[in-house]
């Protein structure tokens, strides 16, 4: 058990999505076990400082693809390993009584055929559900080319279901892994999008619909291993939420693990500060209402490493600051570089009482280090910089040198 | 200070209603001056001081006209903030209350007024803490009763307590918080708090620690060595809390 679960757990750990929020459900079975908390719960934190939500494994790691990225590829040759439905299923239920987990994220090299696969992990929902009356939280992975009867009957028992769109580009999936077709990986989430919202219409005129991913769907491309640019890759995972109503696209900077003359070398750093703009980048259009043309340039499809997209959207468009704290609407607010949700929502509530002082924003503990170059308080600018571009850059890395020498003193 | 004006302080049994018995009388007797738990109250000279006996009945009036004339989220704040740490909570409570009733139901707006800011600031601290614990808190299998201990700064026990009750719904649980030497316990669907608790270091069945094992080295596995960020790690999983979970033995 020790060997299989180590291999297993490390052929899943550079999946992504350990989310385990989206379902509000409380225990209401007879003799089960479980809920599921809508914010989600994390439960350890691994020392990459990634949390952990979720048993996160493989339930095979022999596979029959040869997609050129992955290390379970089959020309591979690596130990390989399979755990039976009733070991996933109990090892699930003795974590999370211990709560270790909020549940279970299962993912699965392809074994025999995508259809032998898929069926595999309906037995451990199946067992999960019926046999354990287990009701904690449980994302799979679809397999793409199982058949829809089986991808159905899972979702049935699932809370989220995603199946990986892999890499941005028909080109680069072609190159990299050419046993996978596109059409394969639409269909399944076309038909997860249908039946998500064939139960959210039927929820709202019965009460026992019957239910299906109540947290949506997800996907996952990996970024680096080619060439395609940052907004490209917006672009389509703009493309997914709408076309496939997706709950999260989550991106995964390419840890070089094989080598092949279509990859970054094997000693190349993964790049995760793309990754980290690019998730700054979603959020940004996700919560905070911009539109992907606007964070990026007619010359540069690729966003700034030095200076998070919010920061480089306000550079470029500095006729439309500073702003007023004082009069700005929430909208205007949120495109503060530096202001969150959570400040925005404040200063909007705060300021009914009175009038907002410098003073005042400092209590209510809104980070004004970046803000500062971007709004007047009662007239009056803090920036304390000539308002252009360069000079605010300027001023912002001179801040960021002598924060780090005044750390150098106090060590 | 005006030496002739008499300073009282108001001792109380250190239960959430009797701190709202106090707020009772400092309303319809004497004002007080001071609110303190009796079993760490420092006589002095100058101030006088009267114990105040709990009354539910009277914690029940105060606290209807939190949630009425102030508001729901007022009362919850109030109720977090006195299962703080943080020393002085009795007195930011009363302040707090002294202004918010002045103010109505409107006084929540006022995040960062003197009276309202310690108020919010102790919310923060407390359900952030219980929430972290939903999460970190660690359970083993003793003999069938699922055993947790923890250390929480804040006295969180009876916060984390539902979510716990309702995950585990048809076991048997015991969630022991060893620094106030208090536990729950919980058995076929009702729970109850017991004072006084000291449990010894139970002995762990073959399949405990075979579990536990597992669980430590899937939790080592997990991590990727190119995104090392021990930093990170500590500022999520403090060490202080670290002592309880099985991943870090």
């Amino acid at each position: 058990m020790f060997e299989k679960l180590k291999i297993l757990s490390d052929a899943a750990k550079y999946d992504v999505s350990c989310v385990s929020s989206g379902v509000e459900r409380s225990n209401n079975t007879s003799g089960g076990i479980g809920n599921a908390s809508a914010a989600g719960i994390c439960h350890a934190w691994s020392s990459d400082g990634r949390c952990i939500s979720l048993l996160k494994i493989l339930l095979t790691n022999d596979c029959i693809y040869d997609c050129k990225y992955c290390l379970n590829k089959v020309t591979n040759n690596i130990k390989r390993a399979t755990f039976t439905p009733e070991e996933v299923a109990e090892l699930t239920i003795q974590f999370y009584r211990r709560n270790y987990i909020e549940g279970l994220f299962l993912s699965s090299a392809v074994e025999k055929s995508p259809d032998h696969t898929m069926e595999n992990i309906y037995k451990v929902l199946y067992l999960l559900r019926y046999k354990y009356n287990f009701w904690g939280y449980v994302h799979v992975k679809v397999i793409p080319g199982a058949s829809p009867l089986l991808v159905e009957k899972t979702g049935a028992l699932a809370d989220r279901m995603s199946v990986n769109i892999e890499l941005p580009t028909r080109e680069s999936l072609k190159i990299l892994a050419p046993q996978k077709k596109i059409e394969k990986i639409l269909e399944p989430m076309n038909l997860i999008k249908n039946e998500t919202t064939r139960y959210i219409e039927d929820k709202k005129h019965f009460v026992n619909a019957p239910r299906f991913v109540p947290g949506g769907q997800s996907t996952q491309m990996i970024i680096g291993a080619t060439p395609d640019s940052d907004k490209t890759i917006l672009n389509v995972s703009q493309n997914l939420y709408d076309r496939f109503s997706m709950k999260r696209v989550f991106f995964s900077a390419y840890i070089p693990v094989v080598t092949s003359p279509n990859l970054p070398a094997v000693s190349s750093m993964p790049p995760l500060l793309r990754e980290h703009r690019l998730y700054q980048a979603d959020w940004l259009m996700r919560f905070y209402y911009f539109k992907s043309e606007e964070l990026f340039t007619e010359i540069e499809p690729n966003l700034d490493l030095e200076f998070d997209p919010k920061m480089m959207y306000a550079l470029r468009n500095l006729d439309r600051f500073p702003i007023e704290i004082n009069k700005a609407s929430y909208e205007e607010l949120l495109r503060v570089p530096g202001l969150g949700v959570t400040s925005a929502q404040r200063i909007i509530r705060e300021r009914k009482n009175a009038e907002l002082s410098y003073d005042t924003l400092k209590k209510m503990k809104t980070v004004l280090k970046r803000a500062r170059y971007f709004i007047t308080i009662n007239g009056k600018y803090y920036g304390n910089t000539e308002f252009e571009p360069d000079a605010i850059k300027e001023e912002i890395r001179f801040k960021e040198i002598q924060k780090q020498l005044s750390i150098y003193e106090f060590i | 200070m005006n030496l002739y004006e008499v300073v009282m302080d108001y001792l109380y049994d250190g239960t959430f209603e009797g701190l709202l018995t106090c707020i009772y009388f400092h309303y319809k007797e004497e004002n007080a001056t001071g609110i303190y738990n009796a079993s760490s109250y420092q006589q002095s000279i100058v101030n006088e001081y009267k114990i105040i006996k709990t009354d539910e009945t009277k914690a029940g009036t105060v606290s209807n006209a939190i949630n009425n004339k102030i508001s729901r989220e007022a009362y919850i704040n109030v109720f977090y903030c006195f299962l703080s740490d943080i020393e002085n909570k009795e007195n930011i409570i009363l302040e707090f209350l002294v202004f918010a009733f002045k103010y109505g139901k409107n006084t929540m707006n006022f995040f960062s007024h003197e009276k309202v800011l310690p108020i919010n600031e102790a919310y923060i601290k407390v359900s952030r803490e219980e929430h972290k614990f939903l999460g970190i808190l660690r359970f083993s299998d003793i003999g069938g009763i699922l055993y947790s201990r923890f250390s929480p700064d804040n006295d969180i026990l009876i916060l984390i307590t539902d979510h716990f009750a309702d995950r585990y719904k048809y076991e048997k649980f015991i969630i022991h918080d060893e620094k106030r030497k208090k536990a729950v316990i919980y058995s076929e669907e009702a729970w109850e708090i017991k004072e006084n608790v000291i449990i010894e270091n139970p002995e762990y069945s073959r399949d405990e620690k075979i579990l536990q094992s597992l669980w430590k080295q899937y939790f080592n596995d997990l991590a990727i060595k190119e995104r090392t960020n021990i930093n990170l790690q500590f500022q999520f999983v403090p060490s202080r809390y670290r002592k309880n979970m099985a991943e870090f033995k």
